[in-house]
């Protein structure tokens, strides 16, 4: 099972992956996993990115899932994003998509 | 004769060969050895090339190398898996040369046709078809063909992107 640690406020939830990769090997369990995740909650999303240091299309796939089972009012944002994930995320033009924040933007 | 009496036969001596990190593997076309030979492709070679083009060369092999797994046996399937791939990276002046080969169907034309990313529909994002995509973005000199039941994929990732470094044209 994909680890995803889940921390709750009353004003969002944070998703801590903890996986250092996100691809074909894990790629379907860890869209179930955060999908599952994400619509309990029914909160806007912060999904805390920095242990992961390598994504491939399926992975890029299941953060497509997950963004399209949330309502689209809810903010899915993607923080600590590496450079080989933010690789992914702009070759394939899906950072126009997603609210990505790189791993060196500092903290508000 | 002692090899270094070998080596310098000859009326012009030779210039040594400059040896460069290379990476072969044989596996089983399945998303978890794929894993495991791009983990140990990344300590080969990551002391050696940038974290930019370490990180594209990985990307792209995983792409071409998740596709053999899906398709492994998808056209012969009275001929049980497991299916192998091979696959060699070659460090050379420009970039990382590389091939990899299997033995699963031959891959449909289209594959390589100059493609565009899927259309961005943001009602109805796409959740696939990036794979080929990223792959013809990020290689040079891609070149495929097909060799008695093997298919036989080859391409550089070059050290210097250039125009590779943003978005994929659509």
């Amino acid at each position: 099972m994909p680890k995803l640690i889940v921390n709750e406020t009353e004003a969002q939830l944070t998703v801590t992956v903890e996986e250092s990769r996100i691809d074909a090997a894990i790629a379907t369990r860890f869209k179930d996993r955060l999908r599952e995740i994400v619509l309990r909650g029914r909160k806007p999303v912060r999904l805390d990115m920095r242990r992961v240091d390598f994504m491939d299309s399926s992975g890029l796939g299941a953060m497509i899932a997950v963004r399209k089972a949330l309502p689209e009012a809810l903010p899915l944002v993607l923080d600590g994003l590496t450079p080989n994930v933010e690789r992914v995320f702009r070759l394939t033009r899906m950072d126009s998509v997603f609210e990505i924040r790189p791993a060196n933007t500092p903290q508000e | 004769m002692s090899s270094s009496e070998r080596q310098n036969a000859g009326s012009i001596p030779r210039p040594i060969a400059r040896t460069q990190s290379m990476f072969h593997r044989v596996l089983r076309a399945n998303p978890f050895e794929v894993r495991q030979a791009l983990r140990d492709l990344r300590a080969r070679f990551a002391p050696a090339v940038s974290a930019d083009a370490m990180g594209r060369l990985e990307l792209v092999l995983a792409e071409v190398m998740n596709n053999v797994s899906e398709h492994a046996g998808d056209l012969c399937a009275q001929k049980p898996a497991p299916r192998a791939m091979h696959l060699c990276v070659v460090m050379n002046d420009a970039g990382l040369s590389c091939a990899i080969t299997d033995d699963g169907g031959t891959l449909p034309a289209d594959c390589l046709l100059p493609r565009n990313l899927p259309a961005l529909d943001p009602l109805d994002l796409p959740e696939g078809g990036f794979g080929w995509c990223l792959i013809q973005g990020l290689t040079q000199s891609l070149c495929y063909y097909r060799e008695d039941q093997r298919n036989c994929l080859a391409f550089t990732v070059p050290f210097n992107p250039g125009q590779f470094s943003g978005p994929i044209s659509g």
